[in-house]
């Protein structure tokens, strides 16, 4: 009795699963970062389109760059790769053109983030959203004004600093730190920037990059190097932290929609990327995931709340004073090791 | 041959699995240890012996030396919190023997991550022991359990103990008792018994629960980047930071062989002291 019970109870859920929604224009599959795009936006694109989303998420540019050669061509059409991952993918010939023309919503984006030197006719890359690494700092305990990051270094600071765990980041803010690019591969700039870090380490509590807000909301740690969307939070649920843009500039970074090569569902992916370039549904992605909204048509809906919250809209003189971090291709071993040595 | 197909038939999945999931994967790490790197990750098909050379240079010498230190002291915490805990279990009646040890294998049932993540509200500054702590006027300073080597260490032995309760325990409990009814009779006090007729029952038993938790110690590089803060670099660090970071993936494979090549050897001398391989495979439960 029992056995035929659990056999109707499995031809039920068979049928229930058999019920699934039929999508008439096919489907496209997304792969993105992890906490970029609301569920309910997706969910309204396939309404919308009566296109079924596949969509997964990465938590690195390397993951995404590892996964796609690993995988055979054509298993995913969007990728969202960062800028110099753009370039990266581009010299391996991992992505197909897009004819921007015919996006209706390009026109949206701010200009002041198109062309950039990793695409400069954005031939292969769409942006979809912003951001940098700003420090946040809790002004109930922390006295003095930090503005570069040389301050970071001050004795008084001992064990009450979170960095991001990324070494791009943090040798990027040491070399800065000295008058060097973020990029500087020479020898001599990374010595500095090592007895930098070595000078630093002190003051640091913890290295984290999934959850960098939490430390500072609990208020373990006082100051935090991290991405301004975190800090954006963090200032929402605590409201002694304010943010800092160092005097040196900032490691910004611009995210993209790409179209991976040999893509199978081309058309649907250039709609998805049009569809989120809509001003309402990037309102809408910006309002949960407060990073930098590169879409001028959007600003215009956004309130005031987010406009002028520099954590979340990090402004534009600020931006165009940051730095992007480039592929540096074989020296990034010198940065592991140098990451590995100061550790 | 008709007495043999069902019993191919029955080890058809495992073999399928040995073959396909362990084997393979294996083999293809040895591989890649050989190559050269590419540039953007992946490997070059040229062979070289570079990548071992690299992991004798001082710097990540250092890095083992500072993993295997690590595994040494949870390896040994974990061993005198479990002896005790082993034997303590042993002396009780049947049924909470098995309510004690449930207890122990229940939190294998909830992800690690979690539990770790659990741990931080216990011990970090403002967390519930050192505010406790702060409240009975014990400490005037908030204790540092987190962010350094001593939250490493914590979390290790907190995630290991088990591997080391479950050997320990299904040797001591088999143990037999009138062995030590006839040590005191011939006049040896209790650590004297302890010393030369538990205690030599039970080394096996400490072998495997020893290698146990000493060999994932040192590749669980998630408790040391949670309860670490990231500052303390362990093998399992460099090798993940070869291939999500560094983009050198033949790197990242020779150091997870030498830890496998470590792994055998410790296994290899376990053998030849007398140890069974069932014991390292956790316990053996008939009585």
């Amino acid at each position: 009795m029992k056995k035929i019970k659990l056999l109707v109870l499995f031809i039920l859920l068979l049928g229930l699963t058999g019920c699934n929604q039929k999508y008439e224009n096919g489907e496209v599959n997304v792969f993105n970062w992890s906490e970029y795009i609301p569920d309910s936006v997706i969910r309204q694109f396939e309404k919308e389109y009566d296109i079924k989303v596949n969509y997964s998420t990465y938590s690195s540019n390397e993951e995404c760059l590892a996964k796609v050669m690993s995988s055979k061509t054509g298993t995913y059409d969007i990728l969202v790769p960062s800028d110099y991952m753009v370039d990266i993918m581009l010299k391996k010939d991992l992505l197909e053109k897009i004819d921007t023309a015919s996006l209706t919503n390009f026109s949206n984006l701010d200009p002041n983030y198109l062309n950039q030197s990793y695409d400069p006719n954005n031939d292969y890359s769409v942006p979809f959203i912003a951001g940098g690494v700003v420090i946040a700092v809790n002004k109930q305990k922390i006295e003095e004004n930090i503005t570069s990051y040389n301050d970071l270094l001050n004795p008084k600071y001992k064990d009450s600093i979170v960095l991001l765990d990324d070494e791009r980041v943090v040798i990027g803010i040491a070399l800065k730190a000295n008058g060097y690019s973020l990029n500087d591969t020479n020898d001599y700039a990374l010595a500095e920037a090592k007895e930098f870090l070595l000078e630093l380490k002190p003051n640091i509590k913890l290295y984290d990059s999934d959850n960098p807000k939490g430390s500072l909301i609990t208020e373990e740690a006082s100051i935090g190097v991290i991405w301004n969307a975190e800090a954006a939070l963090a200032i929402g649920e605590n409201s002694n932290i304010e943010i800092v843009f160092p005097k040196e500039g900032i490691y910004k970074w611009i995210d993209n929609f790409v179209i991976s090569k040999g893509a199978k569902n081309k058309e649907n992916a250039l709609k998805f990327i049009n569809y989120i370039l809509n001003p309402e549904v990037m309102k809408r992605v910006v309002t949960y995931f407060p990073y930098k909204n590169v879409n001028q048509e959007t600003n215009k809906l956004l309130s005031d709340s987010y406009l002028n919250n520099e954590a979340m809209n990090i402004p534009d003189r600020i931006m165009n004073n940051g730095e992007f971090v480039i592929d540096i291709g074989e020296n990034i071993t010198k940065y592991d090791r140098l990451w590995s040595e100061i550790k | 041959m008709s007495k043999k197909l069902p019993l191919l038939i029955m080890i058809l999945p495992i073999a399928f699995f040995m073959v396909f999931l362990v084997a393979l994967p294996c083999i293809y790490v040895v591989i890649i240890s050989f190559m050269e790197k590419g540039i953007y990750g992946g490997i070059e098909y040229i062979f070289t012996l570079e990548n071992y050379k690299l992991i004798l240079e001082p710097l990540y010498l250092k890095i083992f030396a500072n993993s295997f230190f690590i595994a040494l002291v949870t390896t040994i915490i974990c061993l005198l919190i479990s002896y005790p805990f082993a034997c303590f279990i042993s002396q009780k009646n049947k049924t909470v023997q098995t309510i004690l040890i449930t207890l122990v294998i229940l939190p294998f049932l909830t992800n690690s991550l979690i539990r770790i993540h659990g741990l931080i509200i216990l011990l970090r500054d403002g967390g519930i022991i050192n505010n406790f702590l702060l409240n009975i006027n014990l400490i005037d300073e908030p204790i540092k359990f987190m962010y350094n080597q001593t939250g490493t260490i914590i979390g290790m032995v907190y995630t290991l103990l088990p591997f080391m309760i479950l050997p320990l325990y299904s040797n001591i409990s088999k143990l037999d008792a009138n062995l030590n009814d006839a040590a005191k009779d011939l006049g040896a006090n209790k650590f004297k018994t302890f010393l030369h007729v538990t205690l030599p029952q039970t080394k096996y038993a400490i072998l495997a629960g020893s290698i146990m938790v000493f060999v994932p110690t040192l590749s669980y590089f998630f408790v040391s980047d949670l309860l670490g803060g990231g500052k303390t670099m362990m093998i399992g660090n460099v090798i993940k930071n070869q291939f999500l970071v560094a983009r050198n993936w033949p790197f990242g494979a020779a150091l997870a062989i030498s830890i496998v090549l470590f792994t055998l050897i410790v296994v290899i001398v376990y053998r030849k002291m007398g140890g069974k391989m069932e014991q390292l495979g956790g316990v053996s439960y008939e009585k």
